[in-house]
């Protein structure tokens, strides 16, 4: 028999299960705007039942320990599309830069209804061979030869500008991967202070549904810079290696992440200990690199091919050609690519050394810009069989197909993200509406159980005044 | 399936989100009128626009040419017309005076002769409205024909100081023409001769000053057997440039239209690639706006509702 006395313990007990139960509920409704957030239930049981010999005798309940619903796979899962996410958001991110360096962007104007691009490289260069065309229609004529020198210094204007301002994309990206790279090592060491918290706390027999939940966030931050794989140990610690140098092992962080310079100065990505390179296939980090190495050093190779065979291919047409004073062999452009092309200084102070002619002392020979207006309908060669303007073309939608590409990519690891996020928030989510049933339900079984004891007391009461009276 | 609160806001959020931007790009098709603007918008239009974008660059730019070189071929059609007026006055007056005796009369026509020349002179250094001068070759800086006079103020001798190479310009993919025209050629090969060829046998200079020397002198005889079918031979041969002029002038002309042409199938396929569809866009913008709207007020509704609302 548990007697009087036993039940009135059993209702105190009681009391402070509903008690807990509350708290736990708190604590969930407290947290129902934490993303990485799981919800938290008590987990109780009767307590050990009295053997007597009309069979076992019920004791209450009893608090066995606080856990969460956190679904393992769905972690990984979202750790790993929060990779591909972070390496797509970094690429569209910096690609956009550069396309938005190129200007070349189609509108229509108040003076031209027809939609064109008007701000870019590509009008800069139709006009420059335009205005060698013009030449030839009065080859004597210093304006058209102003014309003429003036679209050359624009072209070599706007190849100085795109390539500067790319190659300030391209140093971005690499500051980024070395921000990265830091922010990734801040994220290892805390991974691993938390796994012995962990470890120690569960070790003590408590619940350290907290320290899971932040090493979870610390977890997807670390995903968005860099992928890794990580396996959870017996005693709740997680070992995380990046590109399969281990990088968190227990409570150690063992090595980590250390961008270096290859020599070209495009930073890479290798572990601070033992120096192996480390190849990523997600993560900011790997989008820095796949877009600075990728989309942006193709459209940066293209745009110092085109400036160095405009360079190398007018130059050959134009040093032949006399200018109005007969003199011969200067070159028109200078440089010997995009950051460096350059109009002739000479030329620009004085556009009769244009070298129009095709012989000397016949100020109305035009051959020579008629030769450098055709080369622009040229097929050439050396810019894979097309012309100047047609290779531009090529490379700007070449950049805009990568881009593309990202932007495809990126909405559905969107879509793939919120379907995984669903099914964790539907899994591990807080309801407000189920805690405030709960609330009612615990808030009652108080009652009830605050109920048993005052009972209980009445019934004392009741077994002391036999005495008294 | 269970719902928790945030599951709820979290695909709120998300749907807002892609109906938010589904309505920002079809906002701005329907402002520019414009499907395509950026390279990431559609890779393959904004290649073929650029390229469109330099063909119709080009085409503009042969447009140009066409009207300069056609007002240059106006002016150089206008002094051979006039000089194929002098050369047949000249061919009239040498059939005239291999018949007359009288030496006034021939004086008096020796004098027209000095005129003509002198107007011949004219036409050959012609310069046109940009001050080249158009019957010099290549060599537009310069008068092309200069005389030598004697003591008298007759003209016996011209000279040629131009050149026979013409300069090109590009007025058609391909084709080329010259504003420019030789004065002179007597290389045998090349440009034709306006003045002089020696492949026609044709001298107006050295013709007329010929004449003039044997109507001064009296020489009738050397007027109908030498003059007159030398001025035959000018004559033939200043027809023969009044046709090329004529030609360069239909050549311009039909380059012209074709380019006035092309200007226009260049401005509608740049403007087929991108202009939007403005019927189907704002069809769109509306049936994605009445989704928003619907998003946003079934998500005011279903948010208000919570089991807070019903407790005492």
């Amino acid at each position: 028999m548990v007697g009087l006395f036993g039940t009135l313990d059993m209702g105190a007990r009681s009391l402070g299960v509903q008690q807990e139960e509350m708290t736990v509920s708190g604590q969930n409704l407290a947290n129902v705007n934490n993303p990485s957030y799981a919800d938290e239930q008590l987990v109780i049981s009767d307590s050990t039942p009295d053997e007597t010999p009309i069979g076992d005798e019920g004791t209450g309940v009893q608090m066995t320990g606080i856990t969460e619903t956190r679904n393992p796979l769905l972690d990984t899962q979202i750790q790993g599309e929060t990779s591909v996410t972070g390496s797509l958001t970094a690429q569209q991110t910096s690609l956009q830069n550069a396309e938005s360096y190129l200007d070349e962007q189609i509108t229509t104007t108040a003076s031209s209804a027809t939609p064109d691009s008007p701000n870019g490289l590509a009008s800069d260069l139709s006009n420059l061979f335009a205005s060698f065309q013009g030449l030839t229609d009065d080859p004597r004529d210093l304006s058209l030869r102003q014309t003429a020198t003036q679209a050359a210094q624009q072209v070599t204007a706007q190849f100085n500008q795109v390539s500067t301002q790319l190659s300030k994309v391209q140093a971005d990206l690499n500051t980024s991967v070395q921000n990265d790279v830091a922010s990734a090592n801040q994220d290892l060491n805390s991974i691993a202070t938390l796994n012995q918290q962990i470890v120690e706390a569960q070790s003590a027999g408590g619940s350290a549904v907290q320290l899971v939940d932040q090493r979870e966030q610390t977890l997807e931050n670390l995903a968005g810079l860099a992928n890794f794989s990580a396996t959870t140990q017996a005693n709740g610690a997680v070992n995380v290696s990046i590109g399969g140098v281990a990088m968190v092992t227990g409570a150690n962080a063992v090595n980590s992440l250390q961008a270096y310079d290859p020599g070209d100065g495009n930073l890479l990505v290798q572990a601070q200990t033992g120096g192996t390179s480390i190849t990523l296939t997600g993560g900011s980090i790997e989008g820095e690199i796949t877009a600075r190495d990728g989309a942006l050093a193709t459209l940066q190779t293209g745009l110092n091919t085109l400036a160095s065979q405009l360079i190398t291919q007018v130059n050959s047409i134009y040093s032949a050609g006399y200018d109005l004073h007969g003199n011969t062999g200067q070159d028109l452009f200078t440089g010997t690519n995009a950051s460096d092309i350059g109009v002739n200084s000479s030329l620009v102070n004085d556009p009769s050394e244009f070298q129009a002619a095709g012989v000397s002392g016949a100020a109305g020979n035009s051959s020579v810009a008629l030769a450098l207006g055709q080369l622009g309908s040229q097929k050439l060669s050396s810019l894979n069989n097309q012309t100047f303007g047609g290779n531009y073309a090529q490379t700007v939608s070449d950049l805009g197909n990568s881009i593309s590409s990202v932007n495809d990519n990126l909405n559905n690891s969107q879509a793939v993200a919120q379907m995984l996020s669903n099914d964790r928030t539907s899994a591990s989510g807080v309801s407000l509406d189920g805690e405030m049933t709960n609330l009612i339900q615990y808030q009652k079984a108080y009652e009830a159980s605050a109920e048993l004891i005052t009972t209980l007391n009445e019934m004392l009461q009741t077994v002391v005044s036999m005495k008294t009276s | 399936m269970r719902v928790s609160t945030d599951s709820f806001t979290n695909n709120f959020n998300y749907q807002i989100g892609q109906l938010e931007s589904q309505q920002t790009i079809l906002q701005a098709e329907t402002t520019t009128g414009l499907k395509v603007t950026l390279p990431e918008d559609n890779p393959g239009v904004m290649d073929q626009v650029l390229n469109l974008q330099g063909e119709a660059s080009t085409n503009n730019q042969y447009q140009n040419n066409i009207s300069q070189v056609q007002a240059s071929a106006n002016t150089a059609s206008n002094a051979i017309n006039s000089l194929q007026t002098i050369v047949e006055k000249a061919g009239e007056i040498a059939t005239e005076a291999g018949g007359v005796t009288s030496s006034s009369q021939l004086a008096s026509y020796a004098t027209q002769v000095s005129q003509l020349l002198q107007q011949a002179l004219q036409l050959g250094n012609t310069q046109d409205a940009n001050g080249n001068y158009i019957f010099g070759g290549t060599d537009t800086a310069n008068p092309p024909f200069s005389a030598t006079t004697d003591s008298s103020g007759n003209v016996t001798g011209v000279t040629y100081n131009g050149n026979t190479s013409l300069a090109e310009t590009e007025v058609a993919p391909g084709l080329t023409v010259s504003a420019q025209n030789a004065g002179e050629n007597n290389t045998g090969s090349g440009a034709s001769g306006v003045f002089a060829d020696s492949r026609t046998g044709a001298d107006v200079f050295s013709h007329l000053i010929s004449l003039q020397q044997d109507l001064q002198s009296g020489n009738t005889s050397a007027i109908s057997s030498t003059d007159t079918p030398n001025l035959t031979k000018d004559e033939d041969n200043v027809v023969t440039q009044v046709s090329a002029n004529g030609v360069l002038q239909s050549t311009l002309q039909a380059a012209g239209n074709t380019a006035q042409q092309n200007a226009t199938n260049f401005d509608s396929e740049m403007s087929n690639d991108t202009n939007a569809n403005l019927a189907q866009t704002i069809t769109q913008l509306d049936q994605t706006q009445t989704a928003f709207q619907a998003a946003l007020q079934s998500g005011a509704m279903v948010m208000q509702l919570s089991l807070m609302e019903f407790l005492p």
